[in-house]
């Protein structure tokens, strides 16, 4: 089908890769270590989701990491005060959406392009954690870790919840007016008004939503460890663009699939991981991932032009 | 875009003299409050230590004027800083014929966002962050995440730790790419035309500005000045590592943008973002004199850059409302 | 039958200019009223009025009898007019159906979308009017007038009662004109009101009811299509007396500057366009909106280059694939468009005067405040640019100066072959005659003008000789001193004139 073009060959690139790697490097495929990837990039997806929508809505926001880092942290600090699990979940989302609601205020309210406002917002929340914390990790106490489950279990919940989300979204953004509201903004902000759609209030919810999925991410990954590492979160939002470019959602906004970012993900997850296997250094992954970005960018602004002629 | 020149010029204007009266103050306070911050010693530490990102920042302004943006100049800084030590010591070549190579491959680097951006149209936003991670990843594969280079001639170290004339060596090719950056974008018809390409691409096409060639050039530009900075960088530090220049292109475009170069286009001047870099070199430096955490710079540099911004586009998305509220708009139609 | 709509005595200025003076204008259910008149006669202005996007000045407008207080936009869609235009206001990424199922869902966030509903809508409509349109496809992939079609659905499927159509044909195949034929006789036989832009006479006697003729802001006639004809609607339409004074061409024209053969230009709809520009003449570009004008001057300028066909300056083959081509072969382009592409409005008249001549006046590209100012000032004085200064920004200025500005910076370059496309329009009347004053004594000091304009005195007393443009070619070369009649005839093509 042409319409899933994208997604298609996203999806063929990660079949070929496996293929390689059934071929040349078999012990890549071992269940555990294979779930522990999985479970690693289970909070990745989740925010990559975010960012899904809002590039469709024709922004960016490069906070995340910074966010997933503050929202970790709390949620650290939280559970080590021995506040019921549920309870950290739901404050680690409000701190999320509290960060997200500040980007949207200045990229909806007062127009400001996001790239800088969400460039200011990272630095300033990087650095206020750092100051905070020292670098210093955050102890977790006993039950905390995998909710208190056994690791494959535990594994195994993140994973699905992870799954959960994304069809969800996806549903709701094929399926639900609000979520057909986010393309038509990012397509055409003007026709959406003329539509009645209100394209701020659109925006300013993206960004908040953006925020508390990163929440809900950030406790996801804090149950994984004994530990919060200060600096989670880094290089989180280079990777959910990419993911979310490769997977076929244009920066111009107004198009792309949940579908295929959670294909680009995938794909760039798997690098690594790979080159490991494949006994290539793990530094030839970051040349990759800007290979990968670069083609997918190259794809799109050939068929663009081509549409336009 | 219907902004006001007159209005913004006097914006800008003010914008810089703001940012001057930040500066003086900043300056006042933490020569008041901080150990041994006002003395020549410091003064010429802190030209030493901004000297690389003011060199981005003075390459990143002609990029933002033409309405562009380069994420991949802090990592260029660092595959170029590997490449000199590369070059040097495992091709064995005599320092500025490695310097020179250095500076061919950061312009070939520059060229490679060049014609993605200027041939092939494509946004400058991604592309860059596409190079962003490649420049980066192909430093750290070449040197195996773990070489880096040392031992470099005293001659060479000169210009990064000592001065010259008084003034840090470094700091002598920060001026000159201060004038040149300068009489560049304001007293050449180069600079005139990256504005009328930032306010208006396809005005400044049907003026006869050649933009594909334009637009080529601020990228390559910054490709070789980012090879400049990696080589002072080498010098300043005595080794090149792969991770040099992690975090730059960020400081590079807060000082551009605080500096009151519009992320837009069009708007903004080389004088500003040199005001822009000595704010955030000073707040660094004077934060680490005062004993204050230095953490403290980092949160206010992006409180400072939030504030710049919304002062600048205030007037806009004022008159923009209540233009909203008095007339209505439709589709455009032919007469 | 019921009045659908009732305008009386509607006025309209915008600042110093009366787009409508004391307008009349009626709709009946079940009838299609033709709009007819010259370009800037005032049509778009009236539609604007109807569908709320201006306010009247004075005059009353009532809808179905009810006098509309205040009218906008969202308004006149509750009260059922729907306009199509020629740029359809769609989403370029979405689907035929979801365009269609956005704009007439109304805008409840929480509601499931009901997709088996939306396409069942889409296909219904674009059955309806016959379109052989998927609903799946996106708007991106669509040709204009595909999406235009798919604007007329939306506008049935609000089950609009006074449908505008603003030139639907202008840009349609024969098929799908008939499409659109079969659906106006629809609206009509279900007792809605259409009214029907267009220039094409022989669609407005082909199935409209009425015919009112708007010229220069005032509706001169109304009638039954029955009782008139097209000469006397082309008559009605041009029936000023061209009494402005116009300078007289004081040279005969030299050799040929500029030849074109064959030239054309597919991505602009150009086609087969052979003509010549003499040294010291000015040839007038006429025909109607959407004739190819403006694209065949984007093509000689070099935006949108040539694809077939030849261009030849004083003899020598010359190809011209960029505007700085074209300009460093002496050829200058004053735009249409002035505000996006005849002057950068947040840059200073003297920098915008100046833009096209930086090799010039910069030899090594050292700006050089003293000469451009001095050029600017030159040029204030010159054309009588009204600004505080030359360090005015553009958008400062009104539109007249601002067209002036866009003159002087092409004026600068001392071009051999002067491109202006409509360089009077917006301009007052005095400056109007001080324009037209330079443009006869750029000809007579040996430039080869080429003249496009939809200002018919303008283009019978300013030109050497006529060209007129239909459908991307040359329909007729007449001289100068044609009657309007016959121009407008060419222009609507229409066989034979008055004489």
């Amino acid at each position: 089908m042409k319409k899933y073009f994208r997604e298609i060959s996203v999806a063929a690139a990660l079949g070929i890769l496996l293929l390689a790697l059934a071929i040349f490097a078999p012990s890549f495929f071992q269940p555990q270590p294979l779930l522990s990837l999985v479970t690693r990039e289970a909070p990745t997806l989740v925010v990559a989701c975010g960012m899904a929508l809002v590039i469709i809505c024709r922004q960016i926001d490069i906070s995340v990491g910074s966010q997933f880092a503050v929202c970790s942290v709390c949620a650290g600090l939280l559970a080590a005060m021995h506040w019921p699990l549920a309870l950290v979940l739901v404050a680690s989302i409000l701190i999320g959406a509290t960060f997200g609601a500040f980007n949207g205020a200045l990229v909806a309210g007062l127009g400001l392009p996001s790239i800088v406002v969400t460039l200011a917002t990272m630095v300033t929340w990087r650095e206020g954690l750092r100051w905070l914390r020292q670098g210093v990790w955050v102890d977790l106490p006993n039950g905390v870790q995998w909710f208190g489950l056994p690791q494959m279990t535990g594994q195994w919940t993140l994973v699905l919840v992870a799954l959960v989300i994304l069809i969800l979204l996806a549903l709701a953004l094929k399926h639900f007016a609000i979520g057909r509201f986010i393309y038509a903004v990012g397509s055409d902000v003007e026709a959406a008004r003329l539509a009645g759609i209100r394209p701020r209030l659109m925006t300013f919810g993206v960004f908040v939503f953006m925020g508390a999925l990163t929440g809900l991410a950030a406790m996801m990954n804090t149950i994984q460890s004994p530990q919060v590492d200060p600096n989670s979160g880094t290089g989180l939002e280079l990777k959910t663009i990419a993911a979310v470019v490769v997977g076929g959602v244009a920066i111009s906004g107004g198009r792309g699939t949940l579908l295929g970012v959670f294909a680009g993900l995938l794909l760039l997850a798997c690098i690594s991981p790979a080159l490991t296997h494949l006994h290539v250094e793990a530094f030839w992954g970051k040349v990759i991932q800007g290979a990968i970005i670069l083609l997918a960018v190259v794809a799109d602004g050939l068929r663009n032009r081509k549409q336009r002629n | 875009m219907d902004t006001d020149k007159h209005g913004f010029k006097t914006v800008l204007l003010r914008h810089e003299t703001i940012l001057f009266a930040v500066l003086a103050a900043e300056w006042i306070f933490f020569d008041a409050i901080g150990q041994n911050f006002g003395t020549y010693d410091n003064t010429c530490d802190i030209l030493r230590h901004s000297c690389e990102i003011g060199l981005l920042a003075l390459a990143m302004t002609p990029i933002i004027l033409t309405g562009g943006i380069d994420l991949s100049v802090g990592s260029l800084l660092g595959l170029c800083a590997i490449l000199f030590g590369k070059f040097w010591r495992d091709a064995g070549m005599p320092v500025p014929l490695a310097a020179a190579c250095t500076i061919g491959v950061g312009a070939l680097a520059g060229g490679l966002n060049a014609s993605l951006i200027a041939w092939l149209r494509l946004p400058p936003l991604i592309v860059t962050l596409g190079t962003f991670s490649l420049f980066r990843g192909l430093a750290e594969a070449i040197t195996h995440g773990v070489d880096t280079f040392t031992d470099f001639p005293a001659s060479f170290l000169f210009l990064g730790q000592e001065r010259w004339l008084g003034i840090p060596a470094q700091a002598l090719v920060f001026i000159a790419a201060a004038i040149f950056f300068w009489l560049l974008v304001h007293r050449t018809t180069f600079g005139r035309s990256f504005r009328a390409i930032g306010f208006s691409p396809e005005g400044a096409r049907y003026a006869g500005i050649p933009v594909g060639r334009r637009v080529a050039m601020v990228y390559v530009l910054a490709g070789i000045i980012s090879a400049i900075a990696a080589i002072i960088y080498t010098a300043r530090l005595g080794q090149a590592k792969a991770d040099a220049g992690t975090g730059y292109e960020l400081f590079a475009i807060t000082a551009v943008v605080l500096g009151g170069t519009s992320i837009f286009g069009g708007v903004g001047s080389i004088h500003g973002t040199l005001l822009g870099v000595a704010a955030i070199a000073v707040l660094h430096s004077g934060i680490a004199h005062a004993l204050l955490p230095g953490e403290m710079a980092g949160m206010l540099t992006g409180v400072l850059l939030i504030l710049a911004l919304a002062g600048s586009i205030l007037p806009k998305t004022i008159s923009d409302l209540r233009a909203r509220k008095a007339a209505l708009k439709i589709p455009k139609q032919t007469a | 039958m019921k009045q659908l709509l009732q305008l009386s005595a509607v006025t309209k200025s915008f600042g110093a200019v009366r787009a409508l003076k004391d307008i009349s204008f009626d709709l009946r259910a079940g009838e299609v009223h033709a709009l007819l008149g010259e370009n800037g006669a005032g049509k778009s202005t009236l539609i604007k009025i109807i569908t709320g996007a201006h306010p009247p000045d004075g005059g009353t407008i009532e809808i179905k009898g009810v006098r509309a207080e205040k009218l906008s936009p969202a308004i006149a869609h509750k009260l059922g007019i729907a306009c199509i235009y020629q740029q359809p206001a769609l989403f370029p990424d979405l689907t035929v159906a979801e365009n269609i199922g956005l704009r007439l869902e109304r805008a409840n966030s929480l509601s499931r979308v009901d997709w088996k509903k939306r396409r069942q809508r889409a296909g219904e409509l674009l059955r309806r009017i016959g379109a052989e349109i998927s609903p799946d496809a996106e708007i991106r992939s669509l040709s204009m007038p595909e999406q235009q079609l798919v604007e007329i659905a939306c506008a049935l499927g609000a089950g609009a009662r006074i449908v505008i159509m603003d030139e639907p044909t202008a840009s349609l195949t024969e098929k799908e004109t008939g499409l659109l034929f079969a659906i106006i006789r629809d609206l009509r036989a279900s007792g809605a009101g259409v009214i029907y832009i267009s220039h094409r006479l022989e669609e407005i006697f082909q199935f409209a009811d009425r015919v009112t003729v708007l010229r220069d802001g005032e509706s001169v006639g109304t009638c039954s299509v029955k009782d008139t004809n097209e000469t006397t609607l082309i008559k009605l339409m041009v029936g000023r007396e061209i009494s402005q004074i116009f300078p007289l061409a004081e040279s005969t024209p030299g050799e040929a500057v500029l030849s074109l053969k064959n030239l054309g230009c597919a991505g602009g709809g150009v086609k087969n366009v052979s003509f010549d520009i003499r040294a010291g003449e000015i040839l007038g570009l006429a025909g109607l909106v959407g004739a190819g004008r403006t694209e065949l001057a984007r093509t000689i300028f070099g935006i949108t280059p040539a694809d077939a066909g030849e261009i030849f300056l004083r003899g020598e083959n010359i190809e011209i694939n960029s505007p700085q081509a074209a300009v460093a072969r002496g050829i200058a382009y004053v735009p249409e468009d002035r505000r996006r592409h005849g002057v950068i409005l947040e840059m200073p008249i003297a920098q915008n005067m100046t833009m096209a001549i930086h090799r010039r006046i910069f030899p090594g590209t050292w700006l050089r405040f003293g000469v451009e100012r001095a050029c600017a000032l030159d040029f204030i004085r010159q054309l009588d640019v009204r600004a505080y200064g030359p360090e005015a920004p553009g958008h400062s200025l009104s539109g007249g100066n601002q067209q002036k500005v866009s003159l002087a910076r092409w004026l600068a370059t001392k071009p051999k072959v002067l491109i202006l496309d409509e360089p009077t329009q917006g301009v007052d009347v005095g400056a109007k005659s001080e324009i037209h004053k330079i443009i006869r004594r750029l000809a007579k000091d040996g430039l080869a003008v080429l003249m496009i304009s939809s200002d018919l005195p303008e283009i019978l007393g300013m030109s050497d000789r006529i060209a007129v443009m239909r459908g991307g070619t040359i329909a007729a070369m007449l001289p100068g001193k044609s009657a309007a009649h016959d121009v407008m005839s060419a222009a609507l093509g229409q066989k034979g004139g008055a004489g």
